[in-house]
């Protein structure tokens, strides 16, 4: 059987090198992001680094492996998607190949096993492809990821031998789990298939098809009814979760969605008669147009979905800030500067928060167990009193008017740990003192919020001059904050800007490296949506060879037959896209309350364009090239 | 050898002399108005060592009538007995099996299998078997067909005769007790149809192999023991030693 298979793939190569690329892409992928994480694990602190810089740097590795962590089985998915939806084309291509093995006497387990080996030969070329390739791809993942400040300078990927067995693993177990479908599709061929001229219309709707696209429509259905809610971050939760099960579900029932929508295109395709051809065709080969249109509709509600889903709590973070800052201007300078500000003309308050260089350890509880974990980072010197003026931030417990001489607040970065209540121990310097727990602060949305407050006479002037500050300023009533801004920009104090201008540069900022991370998504997963696009046009087209000239027998031009083809493929394509961004506009309707929306339109309008390019390009080339021959040959020609 | 005639139901099954019976066999398709008849109350026997030609106009049910003996089509009633075997209600892999053993195929557009070669497609049936060819057998059967030079070419370096050929040899491989042969000379010239009849002829002579053949040819037809015509799903008349001119008389008779 395996011999069957090799000979096959190599015959064939045709319809198995899309899915031989998604595999090596996917391997390369897997791999390189492997070799990433391994070398991540164990971060190299430079000696001489200070204990706050050692900490963000451990803090960006941990960042890199999340992302890491959350980009691979993505890729893994969208690779077996795309092997398998391959596959399942493969198969019906292949209908009358493998009823002839059934007439010679192949039984069903047979022909399962020749479609799983042809997976597992394909799961290994791709493998030992991907392996190699991976070894670039690792390095240009590290550049990326030094270059969205995650990764340090110097940090190369090195190599580990678990690859060796790992690739070669994701290889086959993609290929085979993306085949396994089509398998068992495969065993359902009738070796009187064999016989007839012409494939009897198989049903596209299988009982796996209809069992995949109903419980995953039932599952968007109750996502969005459950993400109807007023939390945040279920409406998160549910936005990502409708993203995904959403896309599944339409591609599944693509089959039943791309006539229908087709019929609603019909009105404007049926002007000429070039556009009722295409349109007949659309209604009549749905398996072809379903296709087609799954990976685009895939990409669509996948990418616009999680981009805008990411958007929007980029928004409403940024929102939050805003919410809780009870000041029109922010000041970024030293804390030497920063103390000159309460004395400009015209501010209210001044609320200065400096990021100092100190330790405290805290204790734990967690499950009956404490623990201590020291912090070096996130620790801000406040003025108690003016920070609570200067914030909407009520503490769950205690008063910031207490924040003085040697205590400390639980910020808000740390406000869900079990912090143990009573007293931390804190390093400043060469000094150990121990610190009075006397208010902790709510969660907030951003991030990189502050773990501790810290009064500021706690702290030794000479490292509080020098400390990074971030000053919030209140205007006194009557006083154009413009004119304050301009004062202190005059009084050289620091960079001053309105606090919607700092709130959306931090959320910028937090959001860089997720951003990053998405465009190689977003470029990896156009990249397998266009392979599975240009797969299913090519392969589709090379059935239609007979149709076509059939068509010019009729009378159609060589250009006319061009021009059906393109439109029809343009036309699956517009419904796969609509039916794609219908699965976006779920997932992101959770956020049109409060007004964070954030849809991703440059990126939509992208998808759209580019999605078009592809199909209609491949569509005019392989009909291009299928008409080449005189349209008689192939009318008069047998099989 | 003698050369028993197509007859009625008078052999009882298992017996040797009867290698493919069918008992008031229908077969329709779809309900209501669409419902299509294409047999009807069919009652025919192939025995043992004869070569039958199943004849008609177009759309009389000769396909069906093959494809319901050979058990690639259920029957709607009535019953199918395949070398002593009631096959009418088999399951799938009972009729796997006796597509490996007892049954071969030979189709009007060859249907080999491209990417192997004339060698590896004829010692395909073994090897779904789980039988381990040697390729002494298959080069053999090559031989017994005239290709033994071309076993290492692949289909589509063949003419169309050679390819019925190689066909023939696949066919002919596991030594099955009947050949179904659907139209084998439907897409050949004039000479490679008479070198793939003669074929035919010399294995139901020397080997006493079972032969039923659709065709709508004739002088294809005039190369079988009998000729059994069908018309609206039913028999309808019977020719024992047929000359192709009986067989075009009957035919356009029938047409008429």
């Amino acid at each position: 059987m395996l011999r069957i298979s090799a000979s096959t793939v190599r015959d064939r190569w045709q319809l198995f090198a899309g899915a031989l690329l998604t595999v090596t892409l996917g391997v390369a992928l897997v791999q390189s992001a492997v070799l990433v994480l391994v070398s991540t694990g164990e971060p190299e602190i430079p000696p001489g680094t200070s204990a706050r810089d050692a900490e963000q740097i451990r803090e960006g590795y941990a960042g890199a492996a999340t992302l890491l962590g959350m980009a691979t089985p993505l890729a893994m998915f969208l690779a077996m998607f795309i092997v398998g939806s391959t596959f399942a084309f493969a198969v019906e291509q292949r209908r009358r190949e493998l009823a002839l093995l059934r007439m010679l006497g192949g039984s069903r387990p047979q022909l399962i096993g020749l479609l799983l080996g042809e997976a597992f030969l394909l799961g290994l070329i791709g493998s030992v492809l991907g392996m190699v390739l991976g070894v670039p791809a690792a390095w240009v993942q590290a550049r990326l990821l030094i270059g969205i400040g995650l990764l340090p300078d110097g940090f190369s990927p090195g190599w580990s031998n678990s690859v060796l067995v790992l690739s070669p693993g994701v290889g086959i177990t993609v290929a085979v789990c993306g085949v396994l479908a089509a398998s068992y599709r495969s065993a359902r061929v009738r070796p009187l298939d064999a016989l007839r001229n012409t494939p009897r219309a198989a049903r596209v709707m299988t009982a796996g098809r209809w069992l995949t696209g109903l419980s995953s429509l039932a599952l968007t259905l109750l996502l969005i009814a459950a993400g109807n809610g007023t939390d945040l971050l279920l409406t998160l939760m549910v936005g990502m979760g409708i993203s995904i099960v959403g896309s599944v579900a339409l591609s599944a029932l693509s089959p039943l969605a791309v006539p229908l929508v087709g019929r609603l295109l019909g009105t404007v395709l049926r002007t000429g008669v070039l556009g009722e051809l295409a349109q007949a065709n659309l209604r009549d080969a749905v398996r072809r147009s379903a296709s087609t249109a799954a990976p685009v509709i895939v990409l669509v509600g996948l990418l616009v979905g999680l981009t805008g889903t990411l958007n929007s709590l980029a928004r409403a973070t940024g929102a939050d800030l805003e919410r809780i800052t009870v000041a029109e201007l922010v000041v970024t300078s030293d804390g030497a500067a920063a103390a000159r500000i309460p004395h400009i003309p015209g501010v209210a308050l001044a609320s200065p928060q400096s990021q100092v260089e100190m330790a405290v350890t805290a204790r734990y509880r967690e499950e009956q167990r404490t623990y201590r974990q020291t912090h070096h980072s996130g620790i801000i010197a406040v003025d108690g009193t003016a920070y609570r003026r200067a914030h909407r931030l009520t503490p769950t417990s205690g008063t910031l008017d207490d924040l003085r001489g040697r205590t400390i607040v639980i910020g808000p970065g740390l406000a869900g740990e079990g912090i143990l209540r009573g007293s931390v121990t804190a390093r400043i310097g060469d000094e150990k003192v121990k610190l009075r727990t006397v208010a902790r602060l709510p969660e907030v949305l951003e991030n990189r919020s502050a773990n501790f407050l810290v009064p500021r006479d706690l702290v030794p002037a000479a490292i509080l001059a020098e400390a990074p500050t971030e000053t919030m300023v209140q205007v006194a009533p009557g006083t154009s904050a413009r004119a304050v801004a301009d004062r202190i920009r005059a009084a050289g104090i620091g960079d001053v800007r309105t606090t919607a201008q700092w709130a959306d540069a931090r959320v910028e900022d937090e959001q860089r490296g997720t951003m990053g991370i998405m465009a190689v998504l977003m470029g990896m997963s156009g990249l397998y949506a266009a392979i599975a696009v240009i797969n299913a046009v090519v392969i589709a087209a090379a059935e239609r060879r007979t149709e076509f000239a059939v068509a010019r027998a009729t009378g159609l031009s060589r250009g006319q037959v061009v021009r059906m083809a393109t439109i029809e493929s343009t036309a699956v394509t517009v419904i796969g896209l609509f039916l794609g961004s219908l699965v976006a506009a779920a997932a992101l309707a959770g956020f049109q309350q409060g007004g964070i929306l954030a849809v991703p339109w440059t990126l939509l309008a992208l998808l759209i364009v580019a999605s078009l390019a592809v199909t209609a390009g491949a569509g005019a080339l392989t009909t291009l090239a299928m008409t080449k021959p005189s349209a008689t040959a192939l009318v008069t020609a047998r099989e | 050898m003698s050369r028993p005639a197509a007859a009625g139901p008078q052999a009882s099954a298992g017996a040797p002399v009867t290698s493919v019976q069918l008992h008031q066999v229908s077969r329709h398709y779809g309900t209501g108005e669409a419902r299509v008849q294409a047999l009807a109350d069919v009652t025919v026997t192939f025995p043992a060592g004869t070569w039958t030609a199943v004849m008609g106009p177009s759309g009389s049910g000769k396909s069906t009538l093959l494809h319901c003996a050979a058990g690639l089509d259920r029957a709607s009633s009535g019953r199918v007995v395949l070398a002593g075997q009631d096959i009418t209600r088999a399951t799938d892999a009972t009729l796997t099996s006796l597509r490996r053993r007892t049954m071969g195929f030979i189709f009007q557009n060859f249907n080999l299998i491209g990417s192997l070669t004339a060698e590896q497609n004829v010692a395909l049936p073994l090897k779904l078997a789980g039988a381990r060819p040697s390729r002494a057998d298959v080069r053999a059967a090559l031989a017994a067909v005239g290709l033994a030079d071309r076993a290492r070419h692949r289909p589509r370096e063949l003419s169309g005769g050679q390819q019925q050929r190689v066909a023939i040899a696949r066919g002919m491989v596991t030594r099955p007790s009947v050949l179904f042969a659907d139209e084998p000379t439907g897409a050949l010239d004039t000479h490679s149809a008479r070198m793939v009849l003669r074929l035919l002829r010399r294995m139901v002579d020397e080997s006493g192999q079972t032969v039923v053949m659709v065709t709508h040819d004739p002088v294809a037809a005039a190369n079988a023991d009998a000729v059994v015509f069908l018309s609206d799903g039913r028999i309808v008349d019977r020719l024992i030693r047929p000359t192709a001119a009986g067989v075009a008389e009957r035919l356009t008779r029938l047409e008429g």
